[in-house]
C-alpha cells in the first residue's frame, strides 16, 4: 500500500498555512513528519484524517482517491485525551468500536494490547487513577486497539521513562514490521533516525527537506569533513581558517571537532597534505554524517 | 449509523452509571410515592388546632364521615385558656361545637392568667373576650397556618346571631337552613374546563422546565469536558461530527424520557393505588387525557431537542466546564421566557401571548401544550406549529453538528457564537 500526498494546500481566513506539502510512504515504512512548532504537522495530519479540509491538493492510496472511513487509522495526539473518569477497558472498547470493530474483537484486542503494553491489572480501573506513565500506555493502546491500517503517532515518547520507552520502540518497531504504514512525528531526533527510512521536514507551511533518511545524511555529509586537533589547539576553527582558508570553510563545530566543507578543486588528501606539511597534525580526521538535529536546525532554525 | 449508534451507547451508559443521576431518580420515585402514599402526613401534620372551619365545610360527607370515624373525646383534646369579662358566652361546649373542635376550655380570671398560662404551653391559645364582636386572640408564636382566630370568629358570629334571633322570637337553625341553602346546578362545557386541567397543565410544564434545564447543562457539559480532556481529538478522527453530536443529544434525551417515565409513572401508579385515600383531590394532576399526553410527547420532546442542540453547540464553542454556565446563559433567558409566557399563558390559555407562542419554534412547546390542554386550538394550527419546530429542530441539529465540528478543535478562550457563524459560512 502506498500513501501519496500531493500538493496540499490549507487557509485559515486569509493565512494560508500549508503551501503544497507533498510526501509518500508505504507500507512497512515509517515516515518522519518533521518540523518545528507550527510548522502544519499537525494540520497535515488533520486533512489526512479528514478533520480539515484542504483547499487543494490529493491524498491518494496506491492511485486511486484516499478516503480515511474506508481505513482503520490509530491516531495518537500530542494532546494526549481520554476519559479520566471511566473505566479502562470501557473506553478502549468504545474508541475501538467506534472505528469498526465488533464487540467481542474490541474486547479481545483491548485485553491484548493493554498485556502487551503491561498495563493489564488496570484494565477495570478508572484512567485518572493511573500514573502518567501507565495513562501513556493505554494512550498507546488505543492508537493501536482497532488494529489500524495506517498509525499515526505524534510525539509518542513524551513521558516516558527509559523501560516503557523501550517497549514503545518495540511496539512500533512490530508495526513497522507488520506491515503498517507509520507516521512518526516528533521533536526527538533520535527516535525518528531510529525508526525512520524516510523523513519530511516542514517549515512554516512548505517543506524543506525530503527523502530518504540515509540519502539525506549523505548528501549533506558530502565534500565535508570533520576535523579533530587534539588539546593542544586552543582554537581548531581558527588555525584552521587562517592556516587552511584557501581550501576549506569552517562550517560548524561538534564539541572539540570542527566541521568543515571542501571548496572547490580541494581534496581530502590535498587538504591533509597541507595540513601535515604546516605541521597542524589532526588527531581525527573523516567523512562528516551530520545527525538529524543538526540537519533539523539547519533547514528549520531562525536563520533558515 | 454504526458509529451513531455505538456513541447513543456510550452516552447512555454514562447517564445511567452515573451515581448522581441514579440517586437523584430513586430519590424522586420514593419521595413521589411516599407523598401519594401517606396523604395523612400532609394533612394530618396541621392537627385539629388549625383545621379551619372552611376545610370542614369544604369536606365531602364522606370525608366528614371518615373525620367522624375518629372519635372526637379521645386523646386529640385541645386546650384554650378563656376569660369571658362580661360572661358573654352562655354554653361553652355548644361554641366549641360551633367552633368544630372538641376544646376544653381553660378558665382564667384576668388577662394576665391567659397570657401565663399560653406562655407555659398548658394552652395552645387564649382569647379574652370583651362581648361576642369583641376579642383579643393570645397565642405564643402563630405559624403561617393558623386558622384559630378565624374559626373562634365564626363561632362568636354564630352565637351573636343565634342569640340576637332568638331575642326576637325567630327560629335560629331556620334563618341558618335558610343562608346554607345552595342551589343545585350542573355545568354543560362545550370546550374545555380550563379550572380541570390547569393542575396537569402546570405540572406538565414544571417537568418539561426542569427537564431542560437539568439535562441541557449536561449536554454542554458533556461536550464541554471531551474538549476539556482532549478526548475529542481522538474522537473527531475517529467518526463523524453528525453521529457524535446526534449520539449525545439523543442520548440526553432518551435519558431524560426515562427519568420522566420512571418518576411520574411512579407517581401515576402511587395514585392508583392509594386513590382512596386522597378521595379524587389529585384526579386533576393525574387524569390527564390522551391529547394532552400527546401534544406533551410531540411538542415537549421537540421543543427539548431543540434546545438539546443549542446546549450541544455552546458547549462546544468553550474549551473549559467552568464557562459553560457564561455561555448557557443566553439559551436558559431563552426559555425562561417560554416558561413565564406558560405560567401567565395557563391563566389566558386563548389569549394572543399565548397564540403567538405557540407558533415559535422556542416557544411552542409550552404554548401549544397549553392550548391544547387548556384552549381552543384548530388541527391546522398544531400541524404548521408542529412542522415549524420539526423544521427547527432539524435545522439546530445540522447547526449544532457544524458548530460542533468547527468548535471542537478550537481550544483556548471562548468563541462568540456570531464568530463560529461566520466562519462556517466562510466554509
Amino acid at each position: 500500500m502506498k500513501l501519496e500526498v500531493r500538493d496540499l494546500r490549507k487557509s485559515f481566513g486569509e493565512k494560508e498555512v500549508l503551501h503544497g506539502i507533498s510526501f509518500s510512504i508505504e507500507s512497512g515504512k515509517a515516515l518522519g513528519l518533521l518540523g518545528r512548532n507550527g510548522a502544519g504537522k499537525t494540520t497535515t495530519i488533520r486533512i489526512l484524517m479528514d478533520v480539515f479540509h484542504a483547499n487543494s491538493g490529493t491524498i491518494t492510496v496506491d492511485g486511486r482517491p484516499f478516503h480515511p472511513k474506508q481505513f482503520r487509522i490509530g491516531y495518537l495526539p500530542e494532546e494526549r485525551g481520554l476519559y479520566p473518569k471511566k473505566g479502562v477497558e470501557e473506553q478502549l472498547m468504545y474508541l475501538a468500536q467506534l472505528r469498526g470493530s465488533s464487540r467481542a474483537d474490541a474486547k479481545q484486542q483491548t485485553m491484548r494490547w493493554l498485556k502487551r503494553l503491561g498495563v493489564e491489572e488496570y484494565a477495570q480501573r478508572k484512567l485518572e487513577t493511573l500514573s502518567k506513565g501507565n495513562q501513556q500506555k493505554v494512550q498507546l493502546a488505543q492508537t493501536l486497539v482497532c488494529d489500524p491500517d495506517l498509525v499515526i503517532l505524534d510525539e509518542p515518547f513524551s513521558g516516558l521513562d527509559p523501560v516503557n520507552s523501550q517497549i514503545l520502540k518495540d511496539v512500533i518497531q512490530e508495526q513497522i514490521e507488520a506491515g503498517k504504514l507509520v507516521i512518526f512525528s516528533s521533536h526527538q531526533m533520535s527516535y525518528v533516525e531510529e525508526f525512520c527510512e524516510d523523513i519530511v521536514l516542514i517549515n512554516r507551511g512548505e517543506i524543506v527537506l525530503s527523502g530518504a533518511l540515509s540519502q539525506i545524511k549523505k548528501t549533506y555529509g558530502k565534500n565535508r569533513l570533520i576535523i579533530g586537533m587534539g588539546e593542544s589547539c586552543q582554537d581548531p576553527g581558527q588555525a584552521l581558517t587562517d592556516y587552511m582558508g584557501e581550501l576549506i570553510r569552517v562550517v560548524g563545530r561538534r564539541k572539540e571537532q570542527v566541521i568543515v566543507e571542501l571548496k572547490a578543486d580541494c581534496t581530502r588528501e590535498l587538504l591533509l597534505r597541507e595540513l601535515l606539511e604546516r605541521e597542524l597534525v589532526p588527531e581525527e580526521f573523516g567523512n562528516y554524517e551530520p545527525s538529524l538535529t543538526e540537519i533539523f536546525v539547519e533547514k528549520a532554525g531562525d536563520q533558515s | 449509523m454504526r458509529q451513531f449508534l455505538t456513541v447513543l451507547k456510550f452516552e447512555l451508559g454514562n447517564y445511567f452509571k452515573n451515581k448522581s443521576f441514579l440517586l437523584t431518580t430513586i430519590v424522586l420515585m420514593v419521595l413521589a410515592v411516599g407523598i401519594i402514599a401517606v396523604p395523612g402526613l400532609i394533612f394530618g401534620s396541621r392537627g385539629k388546632t388549625e383545621k379551619s372551619a372552611e376545610q370542614a365545610v369544604e369536606m365531602s360527607e364522606e370525608q366528614a364521615g371518615q373525620w367522624e370515624e375518629v372519635p372526637q373525646d379521645k386523646g386529640e383534646q385541645e386546650k384554650y385558656a378563656l376569660y369571658d369579662v362580661n360572661g358573654s358566652i352562655p354554653d361553652l361546649s355548644a361554641f366549641a361545637s360551633a367552633m368544630g373542635q372538641n376544646a376544653e376550655w381553660l378558665m382564667c380570671g384576668n388577662e394576665n392568667e391567659v397570657e401565663e398560662i399560653v406562655n407555659s404551653g398548658e394552652a395552645e391559645a387564649g382569647f379574652i373576650v370583651e362581648d361576642l364582636l369583641h376579642y383579643t386572640y393570645v397565642v405564643e408564636d402563630r405559624s403561617t397556618y393558623d386558622t384559630l382566630q378565624d374559626t373562634f370568629s365564626q363561632a362568636a358570629a354564630m352565637t351573636y346571631r343565634t342569640k340576637v334571633l332568638e331575642e326576637k322570637g325567630l327560629d335560629p337553625s331556620e334563618i341558618e337552613a335558610l343562608y346554607q341553602t345552595q342551589p343545585e346546578s350542573e355545568t354543560r362545557i362545550l370546550g374545555k374546563d380550563s379550572a380541570g386541567s390547569y393542575a396537569y397543565t402546570y405540572m406538565l410544564i414544571m417537568v418539561l422546565y426542569f427537564l431542560l434545564i437539568f439535562y441541557g447543562q449536561m449536554i454542554a457539559t458533556s461536550v464541554t469536558s471531551e474538549k476539556s480532556n482532549r478526548a475529542i481529538e481522538i474522537l473527531v478522527t475517529s467518526l463523524d461530527s453528525n453521529s457524535l453530536i446526534f449520539g449525545k443529544v439523543l442520548a440526553g434525551a432518551i435519558a431524560g424520557l426515562i427519568q420522566c417515565v420512571l418518576i411520574l409513572g411512579s407517581a401515576v401508579g402511587a395514585y392508583q393505588i392509594f386513590q382512596d385515600g386522597w378521595g379524587g383531590l389529585l384526579d386533576n394532576v393525574f387524569d390527564i387525557p390522551v391529547p394532552v399526553w400527546a401534544a406533551f410527547a410531540v411538542f415537549g420532546m421537540m421543543g427539548y431537542l431543540l434546545y438539546a442542540f443549542c446546549f450541544g453547540m455552546l458547549g462546544a464553542l468553550v474549551s473549559k466546564t467552568e464557562d459553560i454556565s457564561k455561555a448557557s446563559a443566553p439559551v436558559i433567558m431563552l426559555y425562561i421566557i417560554s416558561f413565564f409566557i406558560a405560567i401567565f399563558g395557563l391563566n389566558d390559555s386563548n389569549g394572543i401571548l399565548v397564540r403567538v407562542a405557540s407558533f415559535i419554534p422556542f416557544t411552542s412547546s409550552n404554548g401549544m401544550l397549553i392550548r391544547v390542554a387548556m384552549g381552543s386550538v384548530e388541527m391546522w394550527e398544531v400541524i404548521v406549529s408542529g412542522a415549524l419546530l420539526a423544521a427547527f429542530c432539524v435545522g439546530a441539529g445540522i447547526l449544532a453538528a457544524k458548530i460542533f465540528r468547527f468548535g471542537t478543535l478550537m481550544y483556548g478562550n471562548p468563541i462568540k457564537f456570531t464568530t463560529a457563524l461566520k466562519k462556517i459560512r466562510e466554509k
